[in-house]
């Protein structure tokens, strides 16, 4: 089966429009004609996925992130790096064919970066409310015990968490990736989500948390790390392509947690 | 152990009071209340106002003042007489609470105030049904009305002082990330930004930055714990992919501020996985930013001497929690 063919069955089987003109949701390497004999999804084609998806028997990837260390995935920025050039010689190795799926996983309904993530971590879809909104209500419990939950679940070991551990919490907005709604939302306690810039963006909401801590009020905020918020939903994206495409195996092969924290001090 | 906030007093004591003692506090508010406009020896010192110091800031950085930049006056009367002045990365609730203790009523940030790049005093507009700003005023926000109230209460006048000072010469962010570490002498020639070190493991050199960056949970390492590392670079602040393709070939490991995941993190990792022996430490972009505005204290000492200057330190805004 070729990859075009597996391209165009996600396509029709998306239950949205394709938008062509996305620069994300395209081939990173390999091409339509180039011939497949299993997929692996992924967070990341990191060397080592490369590694062990080739030793599966897997030479199409689709990650829902970028392969090449930036979000266009454009070449030009690392040509004069050694290491790209020695990905890029992994890759035709095997004969990997890259196809990202980013901005459409996000667009299709449900978005399986969030119904991955709410397992991974052990939110109850029935807690969702109003469902498909991200929005769970939990019962109350500190923002220390909400974490310490959400890290063993997860089993993270970067985990990291802005606010008072004795905040008093129970409405948790989840965020996936590096989209996050404002922590200042009046009906939010706890932000769930992957990664958030720190500050200077258009809300920082780690400093808000901060000084809504000094002022005693509840406002938390939980950072998984980009790879352990979205990566959880790939094996929906497995699960999901495998149903439409019977012929090859279809198998999550983690990136997995990138970085792990010091022992605290 | 984890340090765990016991509640939001304890928790403002322990972070911006690790860098300034009791004691230091008290001398500074001892002499504040003395003499609250004593600018220096001569008879004939006027009154510094928080202008003058803007525009002395802007005489003597040493780079070109730039038409479009988030340096500048955030909050406050710029004819206010200065009592004291405190450098920080981020002019936290908590970092002002501690300015005011020290007698201090301008505060000089690395970073906004009010929670944005924009700065602005007042919360932004939510956002509309197709994700866009709304026509519609932002509801009251509780903390932004408390943190200018505060503000307004102790009349104090908040300056943001980033892209400039970043842009100083040596990079006044890194030094300062060397001197907090004690690497100074091991400063590779001409290079702010390089210190070749004694060797140490991964795990050493991540144990070193925690305790001397006083770090409760916002440090994450892309690494092999036990590899040795002995060439390391500086990269505090927020820095682009391209930052580490120049310089993670160049060095074993890199200690940044904060990077985006999906460039840096990955890069690191993939070096690894070519058995390169490289790691990345991520310290935070507040926590790395710090020592670099004690720096910015010391620099701020010479431009208006007899103004007392201190450096108050945010601390670490993560913790982790016990495993």
């Amino acid at each position: 089966m070729k990859a075009g063919e597996i391209i165009d069955r996600i396509k029709s089987h998306l239950g949205v429009p394709w938008r062509d003109a996305t620069y994300r949701d395209t081939f990173k390497t390999g091409g339509p004609d180039t011939e497949v004999t299993g997929i692996a999804t992924t967070a990341f084609v990191t060397l080592d996925v490369i590694r062990k998806a080739s030793a599966a028997g897997l030479n199409m990837i689709i990650p829902h992130e970028d392969t090449f260390w930036n979000d266009r995935d454009d070449q030009a920025v690392v040509a004069g790096d050694a290491l790209y050039k020695a990905k890029l010689d992994l890759l035709t190795k095997h004969d990997v064919v890259v196809f990202r799926i980013h901005d459409h996983m996000h667009a299709q309904r449900p978005d399986f970066t969030y119904v991955g993530s709410a397992r991974a971590i052990g939110l109850d879809p029935k807690q969702e409310d109003p469902p498909g909104s991200h929005r769970f209500v939990i019962p109350e419990t500190t923002l220390g015990a909400l974490a310490a939950s959400v890290a063993q679940r997860s089993g993270s070991r970067a985990l990291r968490v802005v606010g008072d551990p004795k905040a008093r919490v129970s409405r948790i907005r989840l965020g996936v990736g590096y989209a996050s709604p404002p922590i200042n939302a009046p009906d939010i306690d706890v932000l769930i989500s992957g990664e958030q810039q720190e500050s200077d963006g258009t809300f920082d909401s780690q400093p808000y948390a901060l000084d809504a801590a000094t002022l005693g009020i509840a406002k938390g905020i939980i950072l998984l790390g980009h790879t352990m918020s979205e990566e959880a939903g790939m094996l929906e994206m497995a699960q999901w392509i495998k149903g439409f495409v019977p012929e090859i195996p279809v198998q999550l092969v983690k990136a997995e947690e990138p970085m792990w924290g010091p022992a605290a001090h | 152990m984890p340090i765990l906030y016991a509640g939001s007093t304890e928790w403002y004591n322990r972070s911006p009071m690790t860098q300034l003692s009791r004691r230091e506090f008290a001398a500074l508010t001892a002499a504040a209340a003395a003499a609250p406009f004593a600018f220096g020896e001569a008879p004939s010192a006027a009154v510094l106002t928080a202008k003058d110091l803007i525009d002395r800031i802007t005489a003597q950085i040493g780079v070109p003042w730039k038409a479009e930049t988030v340096d500048g006056l955030k909050a406050g009367d710029p004819a206010t007489g200065v009592t004291g002045v405190v450098t920080t990365a981020m002019a936290t609730l908590a970092v002002l609470q501690q300015a005011v203790k020290a007698g201090a009523n301008v505060v000089i940030s690395g970073e906004p105030t009010f929670y944005a790049k924009t700065d602005a005093r007042t919360p932004p507009a939510p956002r509309g049904p197709d994700g866009g700003a709304s026509a519609a005023a932002a509801p009251p926000d509780p903390v932004f009305t408390a943190k200018n109230a505060f503000i307004d209460q102790h009349k104090l006048v908040i300056v943001r002082l980033s892209d400039h000072w970043r842009l100083r010469q040596p990079d006044p962010l890194a030094t300062g990330l060397a001197q907090a570490m004690g690497w100074t002498k091991y400063q590779v020639a001409g290079d702010a930004r390089r210190y070749d070190v004694p060797a140490l493991t991964v795990d050493a050199l991540a144990a070193a930055i925690a305790k001397n960056l006083r770090a409760s949970g916002g440090i994450r390492v892309v690494g092999n714990a036990k590899t040795t590392v002995r060439r390391i670079g500086l990269l505090p602040g927020s820095t682009p992919i391209q930052a580490s393709l120049a310089q993670l070939p160049e060095v074993d490991a890199i200690v940044a501020g904060e990077v985006r995941e999906w460039e840096s993190v990955e890069y690191a990792r993939d070096h690894v996985a070519a058995g390169h022996e490289k790691a990345l430490i991520l310290v935070g972009r507040v926590l790395s930013e710090d020592p670099g505005m004690q720096v910015c204290a010391d620099w701020l000492k010479t431009v208006i001497p007899g103004v007392p200057v201190r450096h108050i330190a945010v601390g670490d805004p993560y913790w982790r929690p016990a495993r």
